[in-house]
């Protein structure tokens, strides 16, 4: 067996027990909530009786355990149960929510890796010299402003000052593409729209920016900083002495041991970015996931809130799995710790 | 050149010869989320969807009282008992005809799901006479009913039945995402977070401006700087009636049109009369008294023409049933409230009033900042608790956890006064969120009752206004202003029943019904 495959097969099961722990702790906070979820659900006019009808239907009169029970067998069964909210199953919902969620993360994603890093390089390999003084000024700035302040600056600059980019939505309404991924960059190329999926790339610019930015200013200043710390490293001494090229030694010496610290915290940056991007999504009318999850807790959806948080720390595993999986790849050191502990 | 490529070129010389009709879209905004299902359809959203995709056997006149039929042909009063007759050749969306039985499912199925406005049809029975006529029968009379059944949107019987399924009898599944009207917009698409699509039904019975929008757009929960960058670029026609007065007024200087709809409730005050110092009337008639009512009326004033509410006269909006006129706007009367407060058993210094607002409703807290002001000025110290709706609705299921002072927007869902008034001061309904007054007054509730009985217009006016003074003596709410909601639309879109009284249908809601609209381009 492979280390990285015992690696795997660790984090798999630690996220069960993780993610069982976390419906039980989601399960008993959504219910002490102030508001009656019924009472909520069925608007200010409802009778008594109404009320109590739906409170037995949700069995919100049974003991808190007993309707635990009664939501892992749901759970177990692939029902989520109805949306208060939106009055559709859940599961309905997320399928519908998740992917634009994720099709913006994953672009503010690809942002933060591809900005974060070359600037963090960029500056340590330029130490002390304006081109480190001009990143280390632009990622405090991005760093030290939410992501809905940046939506709002970046909607009033480049859409209401200089319309060059849309307001809102993932897609011009003009064009009918046929939900196939539910992600539109993909659904387009499968229906052969290039010109649409131009469209959605320009829709993805402000919200994923506005997302990724604080992403991009921490990534930076932390490859930055661990890359100055290898810089004085003897062996990077070694390599400059014996002549090897600057560019070289960033690439091959400096930057790799730089990244698996920068890895796990752009991993973890990542997953948060599906909690928080719920004020861009408010912003820019993005239809997703974040949105509709602070929605049902404003509203205490017990269902839509215990199915929105176990996919969203569902996805939070599976992206830390994945950051965990890659640690392991680039640095020998753990791979051997693991085949040795076994 | 063969036969096939002949007929090929041919047609592609006609497609290209077609003229290419431009869609005119009518884009706008509301709170989410919208609700399909016409039974339970109680929010804005749910409203404007309600009165576009169905029709109802009633509407209200344009700009003045009373009902004219709509699907319904005319009608027959006898007692408690109502008999409808409905109109010829009228047709669903799906094209099944409209009957009677329709009428009775639509009512039914309500009552059944329990959810919206259903209250509204408690005690009420209906069949079918015939294909065309059906007869309501009320459990006791009450002369609004006909006004109520402009919350009554009637449902394609078969096409629900269809759908439904034996946990699902009455398809509240199907209804959530698809529509079963009469109405002249067909829903296109619906995603009850983000938006719904609606096109023209070109076999309307009813009329449809020739300039109507084509397809309408109604979007959900956009944030301020979306909707005011949207308007900016002329992608979006008429914003929410949520906006700040702030974000209206900076919209009104970049050229944007106000569209109003007023008439049909207030912002009011409420004083919990179940809890001391306020279950002494002189103490609430010095708060009333003490109320800056004109500060009040600057801070939600958009522009010097068009403001979100107008001068209070008491505790009905001007317009209704037993209103005061229009001159007579309450006023602030410092002398008043020391003489009031000097007859309230607790003397000022030993008051601690709470003064909460709802947290989703920013404007509150400025009301109750203004409040603590206001009453600071005879001498009382009170707190100021932000309280999120649903803990409110909690808090004021008992008088004791009820705050001495709540704010609360009510309005009378059918536009008549009986939906405004019984729920917020008769007995019988306390401790919800419109009645955190805790009122419990015989003469409050005879009025109530007589108004609700009728039968004449004559006798509901002298109810209700024996009502309004019998409420002003009793000071159980101070009457904030009467509310109107605002708009701010492009000018590409014109909208009668918003900017014209003379075309306003005072029931909230159905301003919007975009038949009656007009697009410029």
């Amino acid at each position: 067996m492979s280390s990285v495959f015992r690696i795997l097969l660790r984090r798999l099961g630690i996220s069960v027990i993780v993610l069982i722990g976390v419906s039980m702790l989601i399960f008993a906070i959504a219910r002490v909530i102030p508001g009656d979820p019924a009472r909520i659900a069925l608007g200010p006019n409802a009778t008594a009786e109404q009320v109590a009808a739906i409170r037995t239907e949700m069995h919100l009169d049974e003991p808190i355990v007993a309707q635990y029970g009664h939501f892992v067998t749901d759970v177990l069964r692939g029902d989520l149960g109805t949306s208060l909210y939106t009055n559709r199953p859940v599961t309905q919902d997320i399928v519908e929510f998740l992917p634009a969620t994720l099709e913006l993360v994953i672009f503010a994603g690809l942002l933060m890796v591809a900005l974060g890093l070359p600037l963090g390089i960029l500056a340590a390999r330029h130490r002390a010299r304006w081109p480190d003084h001009v990143v280390r000024v632009l990622t405090l700035l991005t760093v030290s402003a939410p992501s809905f302040v940046w939506a709002v600056i970046l909607m009033l600059v480049f859409a209401f000052y200089l319309p060059l980019f849309p307001v809102a939505g993932r897609i011009d309404d003009s064009y009918e593409i046929a939900r196939v991924t539910g992600f539109l960059t993909v659904d387009t190329l499968i229906a052969g729209r290039f010109d649409a999926f131009l469209d959605v790339l320009h829709h993805l610019v402000l919200p994923a920016v506005a997302l990724a930015l604080s992403g991009i200013g921490q990534a930076a200043r932390l490859t930055r900083a661990n890359m100055v710390e290898t810089y004085d490293k003897p062996y990077i001494e070694m390599a400059q002495a014996y002549g090897f090229a600057p560019g070289r030694i960033a690439r091959r010496y400096a930057f790799k041991p730089s990244l698996i610290p920068s890895l796990t915290i752009i991993g973890l940056d990542f997953a948060a970015m599906l909690g928080n991007a719920f004020l861009v999504e408010a912003v820019f009318a993005w239809p997703g996931l974040s949105r509709y999850g602070v929605a049902v807790i404003l509203r205490k959806d017990l269902n839509a809130i215990m199915g929105t948080v176990l996919v969203i720390a569902l996805t939070f595993l599976i992206i830390n799995i994945i950051v965990d999986l890659l640690i392991a790849f680039l640095n020998p050191r753990i791979r051997h710790s693991t085949r040795a502990a076994t | 050149m063969t036969r096939t490529t002949l007929l090929a070129a041919t047609l592609t010389a006609a497609t290209a010869l077609t003229p290419v009709f431009a869609q005119s879209v009518l884009r706008l905004d509301e709170v989410a989320v919208g609700e399909l299902d016409p039974a339970k359809a109680s929010d804005y959203a749910d409203s404007i969807l309600m009165f576009n995709v169905y029709d109802t056997l009633v509407l209200p006149k344009q700009g003045e009282p009373g009902h004219e039929g709509h699907l319904a042909e005319s009608w027959e009063v006898d007692g408690a008992t109502y008999t409808f007759t409905l109109r010829d050749g009228i047709a669903f969306q799906s094209g099944n005809p409209l009957t009677a039985q329709d009428v009775v499912y639509s009512l039914e199925r309500m009552q059944a799901v329990g959810q919206g406005l259903s209250h509204l049809f408690g005690g009420v029975a209906a069949e079918a006479v015939d294909e065309k006529t059906v007869r309501f029968t009320l459990e006791e009379p009450y002369a609004p009913f006909v006004a109520s059944l402009v919350r009554l949107p009637i449902v394609d019987k078969a096409l629900v039945e269809q759908n439904a399924t034996e946990q699902d009898p009455w398809g509240e599944a199907f209804l959530s995402g698809n529509a079963a009207g009469t109405g002249a917009y067909r829903v296109t698409a619906h995603n009850p977070q983000a938006e719904t699509r609606m096109a023209r039904n070109e076999d309307y019975f009813g009329e449809i401006k020739d300039a109507a929008p084509d397809e309408a757009v109604l979007r959900y929960s956009l944030e301020a700087a979306t909707v005011r960058t949207l308007l900016a670029q002329g992608e979006h026609d008429i914003s929410s009636q949520w906006l700040p007065p702030e974000v209206m007024r900076a919209l009104a200087n970049d050229g944007a049109q106000l569209f109003t709809e007023s008439g049909t409730g207030a912002f009011y005050i409420k004083l919990n009369t179940a809890k001391p110092p306020l279950d002494h009337v002189n103490c609430r008639q010095a708060l009333a008294h003490a109320f800056d009512y004109g500060t009040a009326l600057q801070m939600v004033a958009i522009t010097e023409d068009v403001s979100s509410g107008s001068a209070p006269t008491g505790a009905i909006p001007v317009g209704m049933f037993g209103a005061n006129p229009a001159e007579e706007a309450l006023a602030r009367d410092m002398d008043k409230a020391r003489e009031y407060l000097a007859d309230c058993p607790t003397p000022p210094e030993d008051w601690d009033l709470e003064i909460s607002w709802i947290a989703e409703v920013p404007l509150e807290e400025r009301f109750a900042l203004l409040m603590q002001a206001n009453f600071a000025e005879l001498g009382i110290s009170s707190k100021i608790e932000t309280l999120p709706w649903a803990l409110f609705t909690e808090r004021v299921a008992s008088p004791e956890n009820t705050p001495h002072i709540s704010q609360i927007f009510v309005n009378a869902v059918t536009g008549d006064p009986d939906t405004l008034l019984y729920g917020m001061y008769h007995s019988s309904t306390p401790g919800t969120w419109q009645s955190p007054e805790y009122l419990d007054d015989a003469e409050v509730d005879a009025a109530l009752e007589a108004g609700r009985r009728g039968p004449g217009e004559q006798e509901r006016e002298e109810a209700y206004s024996a009502l309004n003074d019998r409420l002003m003596e009793l000071a159980p709410t101070i009457y904030g202003y009467d509310r109107q909601s605002v708009f701010a639309a492009s000018d590409r879109v014109s909208a009668p029943a918003l900017s014209d009284p003379s075309q306003a249908f005072g029931v909230d809601g159905m301003g919007f019904s975009f038949r009656l609209m007009e697009m410029t381009d």
